[in-house]
């Protein structure tokens, strides 16, 4: 469990990476782009999936694993009328055109993932001290229930604890029905490394 | 089947039981669904299984095969009372997914060897299985008759 000064700490730390991912979506949609939620959780296993809202429901992830100096998962997740309505914005075409997730708009998916997810990333290194790298993949589609989702994320924290850490920024994209959230899911050993490097 | 109000739902690392009628369901990825059943008292568990091995007490039983499988026993027979348990089982879940290759995935296949495993140790036939893939499932268990059936995004539904 991490204490109040850590916890807001790593608060201040989280917020600033919003913020820049939020103008980065900003210019990538050539709209405003609202922070609805920006929080960090602390919550038990059994409720975790939760997160996303009903688990039971079919969601959007387009999951980039961390490397460098921290590791773990960076994930972009929507459900589908937020992944398609993405899709017609960034195409210029009337929002309610794309219906299905084709090759295009999970594409429009993945390259929203990796704009955002690198603007997320470079506030954060910023924030920590000099030379810290913190490096995605590329990030990977899944279309599945959002628990089963969200399992694939959480399975590294839950091999070490009942409760599990993880990041949340909720999006907002203005006169549009985008809605999505960035996750980060630090594995269990880089909880204790950012603590580390912002206490330095 | 869907989610009804006699239907009860499992998250990550906890283990229902019922009787005569209701349906028992849990949503997997990796994790790995055990569902056993005494055809002769209607008696059924369900476990949502995340890890195969426990690393010591004050975890919720559930969660690790090897601890999970007695504690549903142990309900399951607190419930029978004087009557003897005769059991089958269904298993379902232990997806790749994303289809990588790192420790989260790896686990799905690590979940599945030791449930079968203990099993096998318990003498419980495993019955039905629908394992692996790159999926997440949802599994529901109906507690009449010891059905369960499956669904997966975007596929039919289908019992084992």
């Amino acid at each position: 469990m991490l204490n109040d000064q850590q916890l807001a700490a790593l608060t201040k730390l989280f917020a600033h990476g919003s913020t820049d991912a939020s103008a980065a979506l900003s210019r990538w949609l050539g709209r405003p782009a609202q922070i609805k939620i920006s929080r960090i959780e602390e919550v038990a296993l059994a409720t975790a999936a939760e997160v996303l809202g009903d688990p039971e429901l079919p969601v959007c992830f387009c999951a980039m694993s961390l490397q460098g100096a921290l590791t773990g998962e960076l994930i972009l997740a929507m459900n589908d009328a937020s992944g398609q309505a993405l899709a017609d914005l960034l195409l210029s075409r009337p929002l309610g055109t794309s219906r299905t997730w084709g090759e295009v708009e999970i594409s429009a998916a993945l390259e929203t993932a990796n704009i955002i997810g690198c603007a997320y990333l470079n506030a954060l290194a910023q924030m920590l001290p000099d030379g810290t790298e913190l490096l995605p993949t590329p990030p990977r589609f899944a279309r599945d229930f959002a628990e089963s989702l969200m399992e694939f994320a959480l399975m590294n924290q839950a091999a070490v604890s009942d409760t599990v850490f993880l990041t949340q920024t909720e999006f907002q994209i203005a006169e549009s029905p985008v809605d999505c959230h960035l996750l980060l899911v630090p594995d269990p050993e880089s909880v204790t490394v950012l603590q580390g490097l912002l206490a330095k | 089947m869907t989610a009804d109000s006699r239907s009860t739902s499992l998250p990550m690392g906890q283990i229902a039981v019922a009787q005569q009628q209701g349906v028992l369901r849990t949503l997997l990825g990796s994790c790995l669904g055990v569902a056993l059943y005494d055809r002769k008292l209607k008696l059924a568990a369900l476990a949502h299984i995340v890890l195969p091995q426990s690393s010591g007490p004050g975890h919720p039983p559930g969660k690790f095969a090897d601890t999970a499988i007695p504690e549903m026993i142990r309900c399951m027979q607190e419930r029978a009372a004087a009557e003897t348990l005769r059991l089958s089982a269904k298993i379902a879940g232990g997806a790749n997914m994303f289809g990588s290759t790192d420790s989260r995935n790896t686990i799905g296949v690590l979940n599945i060897e030791a449930v079968e495993q203990i099993l096998g140790n318990l003498r419980i036939p495993v019955i039905g299985r629908h394992c692996g893939g790159e999926q997440g499932r949802r599994m529901m268990l109906d507690v009449a008759n010891g059905m369960v059936t499956i669904d997966m995004v975007g596929a039919e539904t289908f019992t084992i």
